[in-house]
């Protein structure tokens, strides 16, 4: 009963402002790619969710644990320690709590260990690791979200057949899509940005090819306008597309804090 | 045939060792010296400093943990011959081992197929924690025409070279240091990459997106010129060199002001 209650609130990332083009926050049950350039953000946003997942039900959050894999080896320990301490923080200051009723299981620590880290280091790695997670998330019910970073990394090399890759990729989203719906958790996939010719120009798109574009059910592109980060909801079953400047503090992913920032409905 | 299920790792034990750069306005500035387990890539026109900061963390690693090193030797390989030895020679850190020269291992790559050929054949005996690439983009230059086919190409060895780096990176528990030039950029719109201005010129790292993809970190060296007027009213020629982190998994976007003196690179703080 309380995993279908679980199922329906979503993931904060931290900022408010893009909690709210997402609806909420990244929801359970569906697969949401995150695209960008280097430096964008995605590590930064993937690992503020592995910490949030984390958020106790009683303060609004999952109270569940998290899955990361890391295939490009951007995820520092520390970071994530920065990161978990600030939100927990965070948490505890919206909801009132003085620091010394913080339980010890809230501490950084356990939030860090409830992270079950995996380093990717090969394709085959990856569709093997993705075959077991059914396996693994039997006995760890209390997994509610899975992050892929980057699920490109390890597929921009060694396939001179894209067909095979086409299908490889068909069958890995498959089965992703199939992990969320099953164990009601969110798989947030993160992507590299590529150069397209279309049309006589060049153009920024996500990596994968245009087959992979109906693999997730939401699609969030991080990008630079001038010094400002911003995010726009690019596909979503049921919400208008929008864009929303946020920034990556010392804290992780919070609210842009310029007096300039908007958020945009399309 | 029984396969044996992926493990996972706890984030607690997952410590990011860190090779000082022999300054600590430095250090600090990259979130405690280069990580190891990952690529940082140095980017910046000639001259820059990009070699001579990578010499000097050549001797850095020989120095104990405590110190901020690895107790390790390296392995140094070059595209532009020839090895920079007199410049090696002049650098010097307290607390160095005797016959430092002894634990540095050097090597030529002629091209990109050479180096991954390198990277395969390394002994797994060989018990380098640093590695460094001086320049990754030499090895590209005259190779690959703008063909998309050839761009392909191109950019599957990028992603070749960059998981066997950070294959051996994360086995050794090994820094891996890239350095890389860059080209002008004509157009208003920089595309995926942040431009920055060196030498008066607005310049992006060379070898494109792809190559920005295969890289944890990227810190880019700037110079500049300007005059300025000194507290006796006389115009003098300032140069000023800049260090800037443009993307890092532990460190904000900042830069910092460092200097080349005979004895090395140091942060001006």
């Amino acid at each position: 009963m309380l995993s279908e209650e679980q199922a329906l609130r979503h993931i904060s990332t931290g900022s408010g402002d893009l909690d709210s083009i997402l609806g909420g926050g990244i929801h359970c049950k569906e697969v949401t790619e995150i695209g960008g350039v280097p430096g964008i953000g995605k590590t930064q946003l993937g690992i503020q969710l592995a910490i949030n997942v984390q958020i106790p039900y009683d303060f609004g959050g999952l109270g569940g644990k998290a899955i990361y894999i890391d295939t490009e080896g951007s995820f520092m320990a520390e970071r994530a320690y920065q990161i978990a301490e600030a939100s927990i923080l965070d948490t505890f200051d919206n909801f009132g709590c003085q620091l010394k009723e913080i339980p010890e299981k809230l501490k950084a620590e356990s939030f860090l260990a409830n992270i079950f880290y995996f380093r990717i280091c090969s394709y085959t790695e990856q569709i093997a690791l993705i075959n077991y997670l059914d396996q693994f998330l039997v006995e760890h019910k209390d997994v509610k979200i899975v992050i892929i970073d980057s699920v490109t990394f390890h597929f921009r090399q060694d396939f001179d057949d894209l067909a095979l890759r086409t299908r490889v990729l068909g069958g890995m989203s498959q089965k992703l899509m199939n992990l969320a719906k099953k164990f009601s958790l969110s798989v947030v996939l993160m992507n590299q940005v590529t150069t397209k010719f279309t049309e006589g120009s060049f153009h920024l798109t996500l990596a994968l090819g245009d087959s992979w574009s109906h693999s997730c059910t939401n699609r969030v592109i991080l990008y630079w306008n001038g010094n400002d980060r911003y995010a726009y909801l690019d596909k979503s079953p049921y919400l208008r597309p929008a864009s929303v400047h946020f920034s990556v503090t010392g804290k992780g992913i919070r609210d842009a804090t310029s007096q300039c920032k908007r958020v945009r409905m399309m | 045939m029984a396969s044996i299920p992926p493990k996972p790792e706890n984030p607690l034990h997952l410590h990011t060792t860190k090779l000082t750069l022999g300054c600590p306005i430095l250090d600090s500035f990259l979130g405690g010296g280069i990580p190891c387990g990952s690529i940082t890539e140095l980017v910046g026109e000639s001259s820059a400093g990009k070699t001579q900061l990578c010499l000097q963390l050549l001797l850095s690693s020989l120095l104990p943990p405590s110190l901020g090193g690895l107790s390790s030797p390296s392995l140094y390989i070059y595209s532009e011959p020839p090895f920079p030895l007199r410049r090696l020679l002049r650098l010097s850190l307290p607390s160095l081992p005797p016959r430092p020269l002894d634990h540095i291992f050097v090597r030529p790559a002629h091209s990109a197929d050479d180096l991954l050929s390198l990277l395969s054949h390394l002994p797994d005996s060989l018990p380098v924690r640093l590695i460094i690439i001086d320049s990754i983009a030499a090895l590209f230059r005259s190779e690959f025409d703008n063909t998309p086919r050839d761009l392909k190409s191109r950019s599957s060895l990028f992603f070749k070279i960059a998981t066997k780096l950070k294959d051996r990176a994360r086995k050794l528990g090994a820094a891996v240091v890239v350095t890389n030039h860059v080209v002008d950029v004509v157009e208003a719109e920089c595309g995926g990459a942040r431009c920055l201005w060196s030498s008066g010129r607005r310049v992006v790292p060379a070898l494109g997106l792809a190559w920005s993809h295969c890289v944890n970190t990227r810190v880019f060296l700037t110079r500049s010129e300007g005059m300025v007027r000194s507290s006796n009213g006389e115009e003098c020629e300032v140069r000023t060199r800049r260090m800037h982190v443009v993307f890092s998994p532990c460190s904000p976007e900042r830069s910092c002001e460092f200097a080349i003196v005979g004895h090395g690179v140091l942060g001006v703080g």
